[in-house]
């Protein structure tokens, strides 16, 4: 008898061993690549944005070597979470740029609770109060502080003798002396919803931060109400007008793309545009030019105000983590990515305020105005729930085109909106075939391979270049929304370069990619590695990355001298250029339809399917 | 044969003690629980007290910020705060005052400090909010007392808009309102919001909760008995008080929970389940040992009023004194072995029945001293004398801690002469001094407001306690003062009482300084060794001063002296508001006087005659309070000038033979009677009942003659 249970006992484990592979989320270990070699824990991070491809993905790589990293490109919207908790399928930790608790909350139940953690203990206790729950719960913990207000370009104000403003009337008599020279005085990429929400904001900041804007933010974000209030929103509204009147926005404004006033600044086209200090960093005015980054201008000067949100904030699935020794290293690694050297990995760590103790972010030179700001606590941080970014967005763009004239038109507008439906909730689409992110060794990430051939097809090219991580988990069969649509492949970081390529750029382009490090397009492990739609790639790991080995299309050798119509999809400003200029290419379209834009043709519009994938790598 | 007697009379007595000790220290420890909540309501009640003390102040800040005519400048305003510190913050506050503007921008009277980053907790509906602060705008951690201006002020060349005061308190100096000895200092208070995150934790050694979710780490510890978090949470919320057990890195802690709601926050004490009845043990050990001492007293008292009345006296009195004194010997022992049914039950009878016999003990020997004993017997009874006066003071001292210990022991204020307190102290203390040559000056300051809401009983306790302290250590040829002032309170309607005793005496180590407030604390010292006492006596002294909102300080220097400071905050009255104050009496005369005695104890009975005669005062005497009603109507009036109600007695108690005279009908006269309560029950809510029941007067046993006849004298208005 005894024998018998043994043997039953004997086979139940078995079949658990046999049987025991659990969803990518949960604990897991990937085959060892080569025999003798131990198999790595699997983790998949969700970025928020390409820039932490930028040495980021990197240094986490490195400090962590017994992991396999998993790192996708998400949707910039605690909302997207909630799309992958109902397949299932949360990504072990979790980072977002936008952030309310009001939107966190309802992700609760599917987040570890880190307030008891060490790694909690580090932080300032008003910071970490922001994002304790009720119950002193707490699932999200931020990076450092991400400064947003008006950059200037100094020395174009010195040439033309105007003074730098110090509050709002000297912001206006600049707009009034540089309009009178022909030189836009404030420009902005109005077609972002962002820039939308924290303009509106940043311009009435004292407004928001009196005891009655604090009470009524108190109020919305703790659900008490669903409605702007009148005696606080309704001067917001008339700062706004009279900043467009000043500035001289209007309605050529509202479809400025992000690059357009920095192209324009850095031109010396304008003297002012809303931007933070990466981009102080980024485009520093005509090159040799003195630029700053000055406060949103109240009345006085006691009233300016930087505006502040974190760059992005983390946060662990509560998957996976019952096993102990599973639970330590999701919590070393999110230490790695919230300490010191992974703050200084973060937009180069010198434009920044730290919330955590032991951190310190040297200021550049560019932003050593912050200073006094930091020291009073004078950083407004944004209010950036997700229907905040949509509604100012839609408001502040029918106050630039004229079709809300007064305050109350847009105060009213923007209630209304706040009381409807959000858009694009319905089911509009359906998926008949599930596919996998993950990328495999011989057949490559066979979702991206998906959207790289739907991309091709849609722009009628013959061959595209895609990274990989841009499309942002499995693509799961069944009904989609053309919100849960766009989740799949949603990145602002994302942007289509088309371009005429020989196969001898093709070759510089590959291996260019492969190579590059310090980008926001570099490659940091397999997971980041980019799919080819249309040809093959042969490629070997090495001991410092990867070597590009051959490309190939139909099997035979792609041609040198041969000219292709040509598709590259993945960040635009730093890694497009660079691989252009590495090739030669001066040339390239990026008005065509991003990523979600094609899913949303291709299912919604012609009511059709994602092309097969191919197996587009041999990776050695 | 008596030596055998009395060897198995102690040998009995020892295992009777040893089996009541047993039972007590079962109960004990089942009333752990009970005891730790009763101490946690008592801090609640503490600290309750304190921080309302605060809000006062807050109001005054309120009723400044408005009406001061501000500077302009930042130098003024800065200036002008400075100025509101200066009134308002006093050393007994340890506060800062802060102003925010209508952004949150702090100032401070070193200047603004920009944003507040607290400022996003006072923006809920609500105008007042306590908490606890630790931000990067002021160094340190404090505790908030934010109020909404009334009405917001303008202030300054740039027009700033304030509205909010604020009282920023270290939360160091909140820590005299919830610390307790009582664990032996092995108890951690934390302070919580209301989310359940650890606002404050103040304990010697390292947090072993070590969690910022305070409330989530006892939800995931064991709980010993069962009880899960949530119902201790629930109950937290039914009643505002909680206690459970719990393990924690393998060892047993209690902790208890107490709401303060209008303060939002929550406090909890963390005791290691071994420190939980440590001083309630050594409580019940001492109350052992006493009675253990008692019952060697009393048998040795046996044998010596034995012989010495055989020696003198061989009469029936003796024997039927003898038999008396067994009898109340055999009753004791069955008092004692019934006490271990509850710590309470045990603790109340020791106060009256230990009381009576000791009457019959100090009385009789005071009576043998008077028959011209041999001075060899003299000497014992000069001894019995002593011991008898020590062990009086053991058993008050005792019974005092452990009812404050219990939370019994309310404050409660009543209209009263401050002065005169203070007066009461030194003539109580010249007593003292009558057979010593030290010098005692005092310097009674005169209040501008004579009367106050106090507590004149606890408040004469604490003086006369370290009076008597400053008199039993301090050798002939030393000083005593005593001063009394009276300083501006938190507002117009308070004042702070200062009374300061000094003395030239032995003085203290400074290591023993920090123990002086502990239970059963006595330096070990040649110098102070030679002097008796509980060592309760200072610990009754700070718990008293505690429940009346005080502070108490002491410097000493070994060999030099020492010096104690009291503070009590008291709330003045307007003079035509208090009742006529008592007239003095004369004791000269009672001859003639008839009193009316009512007590059922022979012992007693006979103690109160004797000396009563010797005064002239014509006694009769009731069994019980029946006796005394049928003695009262059954004689004309007239017939008695004042009764003396004993309150425990059978067939009908005192206060219910009080009302039965008092409502004797066709007799005006019993409403007019004094009747004064003469009883082992000698607590302040004691001496209310005697009031409540319709008497006029209270006075204690053992009875002090001085006291009866000017008690007696003061209600015959003689």
């Amino acid at each position: 008898m005894k024998k018998r249970a043994y043997a039953v006992l004997m086979l139940v484990m078995a079949a658990m061993l046999i049987c025991g592979c659990s969803s990518r989320s949960g604990r897991q270990k990937d085959a060892a690549p080569d025999a003798g070699q131990e198999a790595k824990e699997k983790v998949v991070i969700a970025c928020w944005g390409n820039q932490m491809l930028d040495g980021y993905t990197q240094y986490l790589c490195e400090l962590f070597p017994q992991v396999e990293f998993e790192f996708v490109l998400v949707t910039n919207s605690t909302d997207y979470y909630r799309f992958r908790q109902e397949h299932d399928d949360m990504p072990d930790i979790l980072s977002v740029r936008r952030f309310a608790l009001k939107d966190a909350v309802l992700l609760k139940d599917y987040l570890y609770d880190l307030s008891n953690t060490e790694l909690a203990t580090t932080y300032f206790g008003s910071y970490l109060d922001s994002y304790t729950y009720d119950d002193g719960s707490v699932n999200w913990l931020p990076t450092c502080a991400e400064v947003d207000g008006i950059i200037i370009n100094k020395t174009l104000f010195d040439e033309y003798n105007v003074p730098v403003p110090t509050d709002y009337a000297g912001f206006a008599a600049a707009c009034a002396a540089f309009d009178a020279v022909g030189i836009r005085s404030f420009v902005s990429d109005f077609s972002a919803d962002y820039t939308c929400m924290e303009v509106l904001q940043g311009a009435s900041i004292p407004l928001l931060q009196s005891i009655e804007g604090r009470k009524w933010r108190q109020q919305y974000e703790s659900g008490e109400t669903r409605a702007l209030s009148e005696e606080v929103w309704l001067p917001v509204f008339e700062n706004f007008f009279d900043f467009m009147e000043k500035a001289g926005l209007g309605a050529q404004d509202a479809a400025y793309p992000n690059r357009t006033p920095k192209d324009m600044f850095s031109q010396g086209e304008t003297a002012m545009y809303r931007g933070t200090g990466a981009d102080v960093i980024t485009y520093p005015g005509r090159g040799q030019d003195e630029v700053l980054l000055v406060p949103y201008f109240g009345q006085t000067e006691k009233d300016n105000w930087y505006l502040t949100y974190p760059a992005f904030q983390i946060a662990a699935s509560q998957k996976g983590m019952e096993d102990p020794e599973r639970e330590a290293l999701i919590l070393d690694i999110m230490t790695a990515m919230v300490n010191q050297q992974g703050q200084d990995h973060i937009s180069y760590g010198k434009n920044m305020v730290p919330y955590r103790k032991g951190v310190t972010l040297e200021l550049m030179p560019e932003m050593v105005n912050l200073t006094p700001y930091v020291e009073q606590n004078k950083l407004y941080i944004r209010l950036a729930s997700n229907e905040m970014f949509r509604i100012s967005w839609d408001v502040v763009q029918r106050m630039l085109t004229g079709e809300l004239t007064t305050p109350k038109e847009a105060l009213d507008a923007f209630n209304s909106e706040l009381a409807g439906e959000e858009p694009g909730t319905q089911i509009a689409a359906h998926i008949d075939t599930a596919l996998s992110n993950e990328f495999d060794p011989e057949h490559g990430n066979q979702a991206a391979s998906a959207v790289a051939n739907t991309m091709r097809s849609i722009y009628g090219v013959d061959l595209a270049f895609m990274q990989a991580c841009y499309v942002a988990s499995d693509i799961y069969s069944g009904d989609y929304s053309l919100r849960d649509l766009g989740y799949l492949a949603k990145n602002d970081g994302g942007w289509p370069g088309l371009m005429e390529l020989t196969g001898e750029q093709i070759y510089t382009l590959v291996e260019t990619t492969l190579t590059m490090t310090n980008n926001r397009g570099a490659v940091c492990n397999d997971s980041t590695l980019y799919v080819s739609s249309g040809f093959e790639m042969d490629i070997a790991r090495t001991d410092s990355g990867y070597e590009l080995l051959g490309l190939t299309l139909e099997g035979e050798a792609l041609e040198r001298d041969k000219t292709y119509s040509f598709l590259i999809y993945g960040e635009r400003d730093w890694y497009m250029t660079r691989v252009m200029e590495e090739m030669g290419v001066f040339r390239v379209d990026t008005t065509g339809p991003k990523a979600e834009a094609c899913l949303i043709r291709r299912l919604v519009e012609e009511g059709g399917q994602l092309e097969a994938p191919t197996d587009y790598i041999t990776l050695r | 044969m008596p030596v055998a007697l009395a060897m198995i009379l102690v040998l009995s007595l020892v295992w009777s003690v040893h089996c009541v000790r047993d039972a007590l220290m079962k109960l004990t420890i089942n009333e752990r629980s009970y005891q730790m909540e009763e101490m946690v309501k008592q801090i609640r009640a503490n600290l309750s007290s304190g921080l309302q003390t605060h809000w006062n102040l807050v109001s005054g800040l309120n009723n400044a910020v408005q009406g001061i005519h501000f500077e302009n400048g930042q130098e003024g305003i800065s200036g002008n705060i400075a100025h509101l510190e200066n009134d308002f913050c006093t050393d007994l506050y340890g506060c800062r005052v802060m102003l925010l503007d209508e952004q949150g921008t702090a100032y401070l009277s070193d200047g603004p400090a920009g944003i507040w980053y607290d400022v996003n907790r006072l923006i809920d509906r609500k105008k007042r909010h306590t908490f606890v602060s630790e931000t990067d705008t002021i160094d340190g951690s404090f505790l908030v007392f934010s109020q909404e201006l009334d009405t917001p002020v303008t202030m300054g060349a740039d027009r700033v808009r304030f509205t909010h005061v604020v009282l920023l308190k270290d939360i160091q100096t909140i820590k005299q309102y919830y610390t307790t000895t009582t664990y032996g200092g092995s108890a951690a208070t934390y302070i919580i919001k209301s989310n359940g995150t650890l606002a404050y934790y103040d304990a010697d050694e390292d947090d072993v909760i070590g969690a910022r979710n305070v409330y989530k780490a006892l939800r995931e510890a064991e709980h010993v008995q069962g009880q899960g978090f949530d119902a201790v949470r629930e109950q937290l919320r039914r009643e505002g008080i909680a206690v459970a057990n719990i393990l924690l890195r393998g060892s047993e802690y209690y902790y208890c929970l107490t709401s303060l709601d209008d303060f939002d926050m929550t406090l909890m004490l963390l005791i290691p389940a071994d420190a939980v009845a440590v001083s309630t043990m050594n409580m019940m050990d001492s109350a052992v040992r006493i009675l253990a001492i008692f019952m060697s007293v009393m048998v040795l008292l046996l044998l010596l009023a034995a012989f010495s009345f055989a020696s003198v006296q061989r009469s029936a009195e003796k024997v039927r004194i003898e038999q008396e004194t067994n009898r109340e010997l055999n009753r004791l022992r069955l008092e004692a072995e019934s006490a271990n049914s509850a710590k309470s039950t045990f603790l109340n009878n020791m106060s009256h029945d230990i009381r009576t016999p000791m009457n019959a003990i100090i009385g009789f020997t005071n009576i043998a001293l008077k028959q011209n004993p041999t001075p060899g017997v003299r000497a014992c009874l000069e001894k019995i004398g002593d011991s008898s006066e020590h062990l009086l003071t053991l058993i008050n001292d005792v019974l005092d801690i452990s009812r404050i210990e219990s939370g019994r022991i309310q404050f409660t204020p009543v209209p009263t002469d401050i002065a005169a307190v203070a007066e009461t102290a030194v003539n109580v203390t010249s007593g003292f001094l009558s057979n010593r040559h030290l010098r005692f000056s005092h310097h009674l300051e005169q209040p501008a407001s004579r009367y106050a809401l106090a507590d004149a009983v606890r408040i004469r306790e604490v003086l006369v306690n370290i009076l008597g302290n400053a008199v039993k250590f301090t050798p002939d040829g030393g000083t005593i003062t005593f001063d009394a002032v009276y300083l501006p309170g938190a507002d117009e309607q308070h004042i702070l009482a200062r009374y300061r005793i000094s003395d030239t005496g032995v003085g203290m180590n400074q290591d023993f300084i920090g123990h002086i407030f502990d239970e059963f604390s006595q330096e070990e010292s040649s110098a102070r060794t030679q002097y008796k006492g509980t060592g309760l006596g200072m610990a009754i002294t700070k718990r008293y001063v505690d429940l009346m909102g005080g502070t108490i300080s002491v410097q000493s220097r070994k060999g030099k002296g020492s010096t104690f400071t009291v503070e009590l905050p008291m709330k003045t009255l307007e003079d035509g508001a208090i009742p006529g104050r008592e007239c003095s009496a004369d004791t000269s005369d009672l001859a003639g006087v008839k009193v009316l005695l009512a007590e059922d104890n022979d012992l007693n009975a006979e103690i109160a005659t004797i000396q009563l005669e010797r005064l002239g005062i014509q006694v009769t005497r009731a069994a019980n309070g029946r006796q005394a009603v049928r003695a009262f109507a059954e004689n004309p009036p007239g017939a008695f000038d004042v009764i003396l109600m004993d309150i425990m007695m059978p067939v009908m108690d005192g206060y219910e033979a009080t009302a039965a005279i008092r409502g004797l009908p066709g007799r005006p006269d019993a409403l007019d009677i004094p009747i004064i309560a003469m009883t082992a029950n000698a607590f302040a809510e004691d001496v209310q009942a005697s009031v409540d029941a319709g008497m006029n007067g209270h006075l204690s046993k053992p009875i002090v003659m001085n006291e009866v006849v000017k008690t007696i004298a003061r209600n015959l208005r003689m």
